[in-house]
């Protein structure tokens, strides 16, 4: 009797070519983006969005041309982060028109065409039962913005993923072995140790795992003109990769994200360590993988 | 998924597929051997599993649509506030994913509003991209 590997084709249903050919169009959109840069963690409320809204200015202002894809589909804020909330997607000449902040980074988020007071949501014939498809009908939805943009010629393309460790795994083998991730962290244990969770698991993946970066590693004091600590001090857990940066947390940053505002600091610390941290990345993902450390 | 003809070995042939019916898809297959057909009654779990690779139900991937609530969505074409939309406007907008499609409209609605036009056409698709500096 024949196997499954036996018979070519799928009987006339075309499913496996259908979403083959997805595939084809994410490849064919994505032929000019140099790099796909991840930013994960795994452990939520570290600042992922905020780091990556920063970064993507700073590379941007390095003269490089950079977007953003918000990947958390059910926790976007790009959106608001860049102040593309009223931003309708719209057709373009080659797909959909890729919306652009005051600074010309490219930003897709689900934020922009879902208000805050609604919940993300997909019609379903299956209600009561999204446990059995919903991740996979958010793939497909990342997967249908990335082969409908036209993201055109970028340096960077920076993916802004959700949290969860499992998804930051999932995230890799949906993006493919061509993107390379960075992982944040705030300076204690308990994230740390999610983080490591995320490690671990692309260690499974053929990703480049760049480093991680040291999120609000201290705060800014106006009062004190210092930066003041926010987590006990003590010896960390080893995350066993390059630390690519460390960034405090400063409330007038958080204010201006709040409002959407392009928010370059040139005189804070917070600015100070981004635009250096932008400069490392360039460097670590320009240069060869170690394969010790990644 | 595949199915064989067990008495023949041969590969069977998905012959035809109604639409879906409180989420369930009834998929007819035939051996082309020898005739024999049969029926696979998918329940709306399995429709929305399958549905939700972003795939259309049907002989050769030409089901009604991607998704089966087209119906749905279709209606929440029809523009709040009285703007229409030309069929250029429309065909444009095929290139929006689906799943943002109408989300998106009712952006461009607004701006078409706020901007006093009734009808939304590829001139003022256009001048939106324009304005929102794409």
């Amino acid at each position: 009797m024949k196997t499954y590997f036996d018979i070519t084709g799928d009987g006339g249903s075309n499913i496996f070519e259908q979403v083959g050919a997805v595939q084809v169009a994410i490849g064919e959109k994505l032929a000019g983006v140099k790099h796909r840069l991840a930013i994960g963690s795994g452990k939520g409320g570290v600042g992922k969005s905020t780091l990556t809204r920063q970064l993507a200015t700073a590379l941007r202002q390095r003269g490089n041309a950079c977007a953003i894809l918000d990947a958390d589909l059910n926790g976007p804020s790009q959106a608001r982060l860049s102040g593309l909330q009223d931003v309708p997607l719209l057709p373009g000449a080659e797909g959909v028109a890729l919306p652009r902040d005051a600074n010309g980074v490219g930003v897709v988020s689900l934020g922009s065409v879902v208000p805050e007071s609604e919940a993300v949501d997909f019609p379903s014939v299956a209600r009561g039962d999204s446990h059995t498809w919903r991740a996979t009908r958010e793939f497909t939805a990342i997967a249908e913005l990335l082969a409908s943009i036209d993201w055109g010629q970028l340096d960077y393309l920076l993916i802004d993923l959700p949290p969860g460790a499992e998804r930051t795994f999932q995230f890799a083998e949906f993006l493919g072995s061509q993107t390379s991730f960075i992982l944040v962290t705030v300076p204690s244990d308990l994230a740390r140790g999610v983080v490591a969770r995320s490690l671990a698991a692309l260690r499974n993946t053929p990703n480049r795992v760049l480093g991680y970066v040291d999120n609000m590693n201290g705060y800014w004091c106006d009062a004190c003109h210092d930066v003041r600590p926010l987590f006990p001090a003590g010896d960390l857990v080893d995350l066993g990769i390059p630390k690519l940066g460390s960034v405090p947390f400063d409330p007038e940053l958080a204010a201006a994200c709040d409002r959407g505002e392009l928010a370059v600091g040139k005189d804070r610390p917070w600015w100070v360590a981004v635009e250096k941290l932008s400069e490392k990345v360039e460097q670590a993902i320009e240069s060869k993988p170690d394969k010790n450390t990644e | 998924m595949k199915f064989l003809c067990v008495p023949c070995d041969k590969p069977m042939q998905l012959l035809e597929a109604t639409p879906p019916d409180r989420g369930s898809v009834s998929l007819v297959y035939s051996c082309d051997a020898c005739g024999y057909e049969f029926a696979m009654l998918t329940n709306p779990q399995e429709t929305q599993v399958v549905t939700s690779l972003g795939v259309n139900l049907g002989k050769d991937g030409a089901g009604e649509s991607k998704c089966p609530f087209t119906g749905m969505l279709a209606g929440m074409d029809t523009a709040a506030d009285g703007i229409r939309w030309t069929a250029g406007a429309q065909e444009r907008m095929s290139s929006v994913p689906e799943f943002v499609r109408s989300m998106a409209k009712t952006g461009i609605e607004k701006y078409a509003k706020d901007h006093g036009y009734i009808e939304v056409d590829e001139k003022v698709l256009d001048e939106a991209r324009s304005h929102f500096g794409m």
